[in-house]
C-alpha cells in the first residue's frame, strides 16, 4: 500500500509511563515530519484522498537485470557492496560458469523455485527465489557445489536470517545425518567458530541469501536492530557431534530416520557461554543438570532455551541419570517447588551436542526451534 | 592491476513478489487497492482503535483514547485487539465490524 497513511510518534512506546506518553508522544510531534501527532492522525482521517489514493492498481515488479558488466572486478565487488547485495566483505563474483558450476551439486531444475522470504513474514511481501538464484548466492559466498544440498535445504525452510525487528535476532542451522563428514561440516574443537570452510560459507551463504532473496537487512527499510548482531554474519551454524554425544541425535528426535541428512532452523537472541551465567561455576560436586536447570529459570519465555553442550558434559549429565535429552527435558521444565513451570511448554526447552571434550564448557542461549527439513531431497 | 572479467556476473537477487492468493507466491507484480474514502470531520463519528497486539500499542491506544475524551469529546471510540498474531492470521470478523459500525479505524502498531 504505497499510500496508505502513518503517523510516526517517538519511539519507544513501550517503556513510558503515562505521562510521558501524554506528554511526549500524544502531544509530540512526528519525528519523521515534524507535525503534531494528534493533529496529523485526524487529518489523516479527513484529508481529501488523491487520484493516486484512490487507484486500484497492479505495480509490475522485478529483481532488475539478470547480470551486471563485463566489467573489472574491483568495480563489480564494489556495485554489489553499493547495491547492498554483500555483508560487506569481499565476496566471490559469481560469473556464469562459477554459478553452472555450483548448479552441479543439485539434481535440481535451475528455474525451479526454492522457496520464498521476508524480512519479517506478514509486514513485508515475500520474495521468491530459485535454484540458480540460490546458487548465484551460495557462489558469492564462497561454497563448494557439495555443499549446495545443504544450502538449498536451508533456503527451502524460507525463514529469514536477519529478520527486521529491532531485536536483533540471530538464527542457529543445525545439520544432523552423514553428510557432516562428506563435506567436512566441524563438530569438534571450535565447533561454533570459523574453522572449516563448508561451516563459515554454507553460513554465510544464509545470510547473503536472506538480503538478496528475501529482501533482508537494508537498513532503515528491512532492517531496525538497535544493536545489531556479529551473529547475522555467518549465523550459528551447529553439526552435531552424534558420534560422541550420548543421545540420539536432534534430527532423530524430531522424527526423521538415524541416517537421514537433516537441516533445522533456531530463532533468537544467539548464545554464548554459560561460564558467563553466575549458575555455571566450578564446584567440587558438579551437577550439570542441575546448573542448566537454573540457567534455563533465568531465562525470557520468549523463546524458551537451546542448550548446546559439549560431549563430555552431555556425557555427565547421562553419567547422572539423564539417558535420554526427553528425561533431562522432563526435569528442566519442572518448576523447582509446587509453583508453575517457567517455560510454557517443554518443546520450547532444546538441547544439542556439538565441539570437542578437552573442557567442561557449553554454550545456552534464548532460541526457539523452527523447523526441520531433509536435505536428502536436494541432492 | 585491474582485471576485466570476460564475463558478466549474474544478479543474486530474488523476484519481488505477493503471497496470495492466486500466483503461487511466484508472480512477479504487486497489486494495492484504493484508500479507503476520508471523512468531512471526525466530530460525532465512532473511531476503531485497533490494538495490534505489538509491544507498547496497548498503552499507546490507552492514551489516544484518553485524548479523544478530552480534547474531541462527540467523536465514540471503540477499543478492540486485533483478532490474529501481531502480523499475521486475522479472522474477518473485526474488520467486518468497523465496517459496519465504524467510520474510521486507527491502528496502532508502535514498539
Amino acid at each position: 500500500m504505497p499510500h496508505l497513511r502513518f503517523t510516526f510518534v517517538q519511539s519507544p512506546v513501550w517503556g513510558k509511563t503515562k505521562e510521558q506518553l501524554q506528554r511526549d508522544v500524544i502531544e509530540g510531534t512526528d519525528p519523521i515530519t515534524g507535525k503534531p501527532v494528534m493533529h496529523e492522525i485526524v487529518d489523516e482521517l479527513t484529508k481529501p484522498l488523491s487520484p493516486e489514493d484512490s487507484i486500484s492498481r497492479t505495480i509490475p515488479q522485478s529483481a532488475g537485470p539478470e547480470s551486471f558488466g563485463p566489467d573489472h572486478a574491483e568495480n563489480l565487488q564494489r556495485l554489489f557492496m553499493e547495491k547492498r547485495m554483500t555483508d560487506y566483505l569481499p565476496i566471490v563474483l559469481p560469473t556464469a560458469e562459477r554459478v553452472e558450476a555450483m548448479l552441479k551439486g543439485t539434481s535440481r531444475k535451475p528455474e525451479e523455485v526454492v522457496g520464498k522470504m521476508s524480512p519479517t513474514p506478514g509486514v513485508y511481501e515475500n520474495w521468491s527465489y530459485t535454484v540458480r538464484q540460490v546458487a548465484v548466492n551460495a557462489v558469492m559466498a564462497g561454497a563448494e557445489p557439495r555443499y549446495f544440498p545443504v544450502i538449498l535445504a536451508i533456503a527451502s525452510i524460507g525463514k529469514e536470517s536477519i529478520s527486521s525487528s529491532d531485536n536483533s535476532f540471530a538464527e542457529a542451522v543445525v545439520i544432523n545425518g552423514p553428510i557432516r563428514d562428506e563435506i567436512g561440516l566441524n563438530y569438534h574443537i571450535g565447533a561454533l567458530g570459523p574453522f572449516s570452510h563448508a561451516n563459515a560459507t554454507i553460513g554465510r551463504t544464509y545470510t547473503l541469501l536472506s538480503l538478496n532473496g528475501g529482501n533482508c537487512g537494508k537498513v532503515g527499510e528491512t532492517y531496525m536492530g538497535v544493536m545489531g548482531n556479529p551473529m547475522n554474519y555467518a549465523n550459528i551454524v551447529i553439526a552435531e557431534n552424534e558420534r560422541e554425544s550420548p543421545w540420539e541425535p536432534f534430527s532423530v528426535r524430531h522424527g526423521f530416520k538415524s541416517g537421514e541428512n537433516v537441516v533445522s532452523i533456531f530463532e533468537g537472541w544467539g548464545v554464548l557461554s554459560a561460564k558467563n551465567s553466575k549458575h555455571a561455576v566450578w564446584a567440587k560436586e558438579m551437577h550439570f543438570a542441575q546448573e542448566l536447570k537454573n540457567i534455563s529459570n533465568d531465562q525470557d519465555q520468549l523463546f524458551g532455551l537451546l542448550a548446546v553442550l559439549s560431549p563430555a558434559v552431555a556425557s555427565y549429565m547421562k553419567s547422572e541419570g539423564y539417558d535420554s535429552v526427553e528425561k533431562l527435558t522432563d526435569f528442566l521444565y519442572q518448576s523447582q517447588d509446587e509453583s508453575t513451570p517457567h517455560f510454557r511448554s517443554k518443546a520450547q526447552i532444546n538441547v544439542l551436542v556439538t565441539g570437542s571434550s578437552n573442557n567442561l564448557y557449553w554454550d545456552y542461549g534464548g532460541m526457539r526451534y523452527v523447523k526441520s527439513v531433509s536435505i536428502d531431497e536436494w541432492l | 592491476m585491474a582485471t576485466l572479467l570476460r564475463s558478466a556476473v549474474l544478479n543474486p537477487e530474488g523476484y519481488r513478489t505477493v503471497r496470495p492468493a492466486g500466483d503461487g507466491g511466484n508472480g512477479k507484480s504487486h497489486s494495492f487497492s484504493s484508500l479507503a474514502p476520508r471523512l468531512d470531520s471526525i466530530e460525532g463519528k465512532t473511531v476503531y482503535l485497533i490494538d495490534t497486539g505489538f509491544g507498547g500499542s496497548g498503552k499507546f491506544l490507552d492514551q489516544l483514547q484518553a485524548w479523544f475524551a478530552e480534547r474531541m469529546p462527540s467523536v465514540k471510540t471503540v477499543r478492540r485487539r486485533k483478532t490474529g498474531n501481531i502480523f499475521r492470521d486475522d479472522t474477518k470478523d473485526l474488520w467486518v465490524e468497523v465496517k459496519e459500525r465504524g467510520q474510521a479505524a486507527i491502528l496502532g502498531v508502535v514498539g
